[in-house]
């Protein structure tokens, strides 16, 4: 089978063939197959031979997504589902028309620093919340005008509340 | 057996994650019956799980449960606890609970309220610190009555300065000022920010030393009028004042200047009246001066790097002294061995503004092996909360020198996987790789420098990469496929296991697609 992975900012073609006992041909890109051997030691945590080299790869789940994590890197990825190009595209917006500025984490609103109409640079802050005893400052997506405001100081937001919109 | 004789037989330990567990720790090893106290955030936490005995307080935020001195002393009583331990933040500096503790005939493993309140405020402390002749930074040693007793007091010392809650402890409430125009707004800043932290505005300002060193002086003093140096601490390698890595001992503290500052922090923890363990921190110029900065009034995070180093149990000596036990050594019987690097494991994003990541850690690999130790709170399946400090665990290495501790500790980050969450384990390799940190070239600036210079990105290998290709692959065959979606259960992905059946559905799903 054929899987369309995006890693590092690069969506591959990764091909692989089962065989017998956990072993496999892949190939990425179209490169010449290498041979394959997997066995999970528990759930998300894989011994990976690839041509005689040994990985430890562990998978976990997160808010964000699937991150892979090998030899002390972290590497967050997405599997490409061919028939929805409707993710693909939501996700690669360009700095035209307006743009969300959303928590990042859940908290608490202290501070307000704009006003609806009012004109800002990008990394401008715009709203302070706070988590974890830590103050934040939010910053604007881009230069613009703030054309909706959805933070009240005292408020608590959700990760990924939409806090205000620059146009 | 000596241990065994003790007439502290129960404990409460009033505090939650890694510090609770490690007291936790140190009592069952002396015998002692432990009591956790926990807020609604903490039901399922490694503390309340350990102990022998859990009590709840209240709901999550701390002002409702981890700072209610009443509750706690309510169940220290109704439990039978003859100790209190505090560990660090929450109650442990706060000189009213000590002496309600001690009111309540409840012992608190600590400093008696007298000590704290004469030097555990940072304003009283630099008042201390000129009676016990001790070098200090130029500034105020009392509250800001105002922003312009602040202008005066500024411009007096000269810019730039350091704005500092009394009450205050890791950064918070604190503002380095440059120039007179931003001291307006730092002011107010410092202000609420400390009220809001510590239930106190006080703020005073000292000269801020350019390209300081942190070093600090862990002592010990019994209730029979010993007190012994342990040593110091460099941790300059820090972040928003926020201590990052700590090591023992320091590169630029030789024989001499350790004595001369453990003298100096002997002297000041007697002029108190100082009992237990307490740590006087220092900042260190560049010509080795140093200048007293604050005393904490209890255990520190990084105490066990003092430990491993001095080879002695500072949790175990605490409780030894709280009931009444001299001292078992003199200063004479110290002797530093080898080389101790701490790493303060965060739920943070640094290469996203180091933002607070709270969550739910869905995947947890610790290091082990050895020289390796690990103090943490977590386990696969915890949701770190998000009400409290955002530290999960503290990650120490131990070896013969400063150099192959690095090597051990950058050893131990390869194995240490903290999935689900984002988490700080990245920097450390960063930072202990960065040839400034291996020359021991740092100052309280070094990391923030360094963020800026080497940006946040770290080069995947092609190999690590195409590892990982395979292995994301492998389990999105493994995926079980879901009758209700056409993408399956994506949820699932890591948990399935490689058997016959997962590849067949997705053998089903890939001839579905064709």
């Amino acid at each position: 089978m054929t899987i369309q992975i995006e890693m590092d900012g690069e969506v591959r073609q990764v091909e692989l063939l089962q065989g017998e006992g956990g072993r496999y041909r892949a190939s990425i890109d179209g490169e010449p197959a290498v041979d394959v051997t997997a066995v999970v030691l528990r759930p998300g945590v894989l011994s990976l031979h690839v041509d005689g080299k040994a990985y430890r790869c562990v998978l976990a789940e997160s808010a964000e997504g699937t991150v892979a994590y090998v030899g002390g890197k972290r590497l967050p990825y997405r599997v490409d589902d061919p028939r929805s190009l409707k993710s693909r595209r939501s996700r690669h917006g360009g700095s035209e028309g307006p743009k969300p500025l959303s928590a990042p984490m859940p908290g608490r609103v202290l501070r307000v620093l704009a006003c609806v109409g009012d004109t800002v640079e990008a990394h401008q802050g715009i709203v302070v919340i706070e988590a974890m005893k830590m103050q934040n400052e939010l910053k604007s997506p881009k230069a613009g005008k703030v054309v909706q405001l959805r933070a009240e100081p005292g408020a608590t937001v959700a990760a990924g509340d939409v806090l205000a919109v620059i146009e | 057996m000596s241990l065994a004789q003790t007439s502290i037989r129960k404990i409460l330990i009033a505090n939650r994650g890694e510090i609770a567990l490690r007291i936790l720790r140190a009592c069952r090893e002396l015998g002692i019956a432990t009591v956790a106290v926990y807020s609604d955030a903490d039901r399922a936490a490694l503390h309340v799980l350990e102990a022998d005995e859990a009590y709840r307080l209240g709901p999550a935020p701390a002002t409702e449960s981890y700072l209610r001195g009443d509750l706690i002393l309510d169940v220290a009583e109704r439990s039978g606890a003859q100790a209190i331990h505090p560990g660090y933040g929450f109650l442990s500096e706060n000189a009213s609970f000590a002496e309600a503790c001690e009111g309540a005939a409840i012992k608190f493993i600590g400093p008696p309220g007298s000590a704290m309140r004469a030097l555990g405020s940072k304003t009283r402390a630099r008042q201390a610190a000129d009676a016990a002749g001790m070098p200090r930074t130029p500034g105020s040693v009392q509250g800001l009555a105002s922003l312009d007793e602040a202008y005066a007091v500024a411009e007096g010392i000269g810019y730039p300065v350091m704005l500092k809650a009394a009450a205050g402890g890791g950064g918070k409430g604190m503002r380095a000022v440059s120039s007179r125009n931003d001291l307006s707004v730092a002011f107010s800043a410092a202000v609420s920010e400390a009220e809001r932290a510590f239930g106190s505005g006080e703020v005073y300002l000292e000269k801020l030393i350019e390209r300081p060193r942190h070093i600090e002086i862990q002592i010990l003093a019994d209730e029979h009028g010993n007190c012994v140096s342990l040593g110091e601490r460099e941790c300059s390698v820090q972040r928003r004042h926020q201590k990052v890595i700590e090591e023992a001992p320091s590169a630029v503290v030789d024989e001499d200047l350790r004595r001369r500052m453990g003298e100096a922090a002997v002297r000041l923890a007697r002029s108190a009246g100082y009992t237990n363990a307490g740590t006087v921190e220092f900042l260190v110029d560049d010509d080795r001066n140093f200048y007293f900065l604050e005393m904490n009034t209890r255990l520190q995070v990084e105490h066990p790097v003092t430990e491993l180093v001095t080879g002695l149990d500072l949790v175990h000596l605490q409780i030894r002294i709280a009931q009444g036990e001299p001292l078992p050594f003199r200063q004479e019987g110290i002797s530093l061995r080898g080389h101790a690097m701490e790493c303060r494991v965060y739920a943070e994003d640094p290469e996203n503004g180091f933002f607070p990541s709270p969550g739910k850690i869905t995947r947890l690999l610790q290091p082990g092996g050895p020289g390796i130790r690990e103090d943490s709170g977590i386990y696969e399946g915890w949701v770190v909360p998000l009400e409290y400090d955002p530290m999960l665990s503290k990650l120490i290495a131990y070896a013969p020198t400063r150099e192959a501790a690095i090597a051990r500790l950058l050893r131990a980050l390869d194995e240490y996987v903290i999935g689900g969450i984002r988490s700080n384990l990245g920097l450390f390799r960063r930072i202990l790789s960065d040839a400034d940190f291996q020359a021991a070239r740092i100052d309280t600036g070094y990391l923030d420098r360094m963020l800026v210079e080497s940006g946040s990105h770290v080069e995947a290998s092609e190999d690590s990469n195409a590892a990982a290709l395979i292995a994301a692959a492998l389990f999105e065959g493994m995926r079980p496929a879901n009758g209700g979606g056409a993408n399956g259960s994506r949820s699932n992905a890591s948990e399935a296991q490689p058997d016959a059946s997962g590849w067949k559905n997705a053998a089903r799903r890939e001839g579905l697609r064709a």
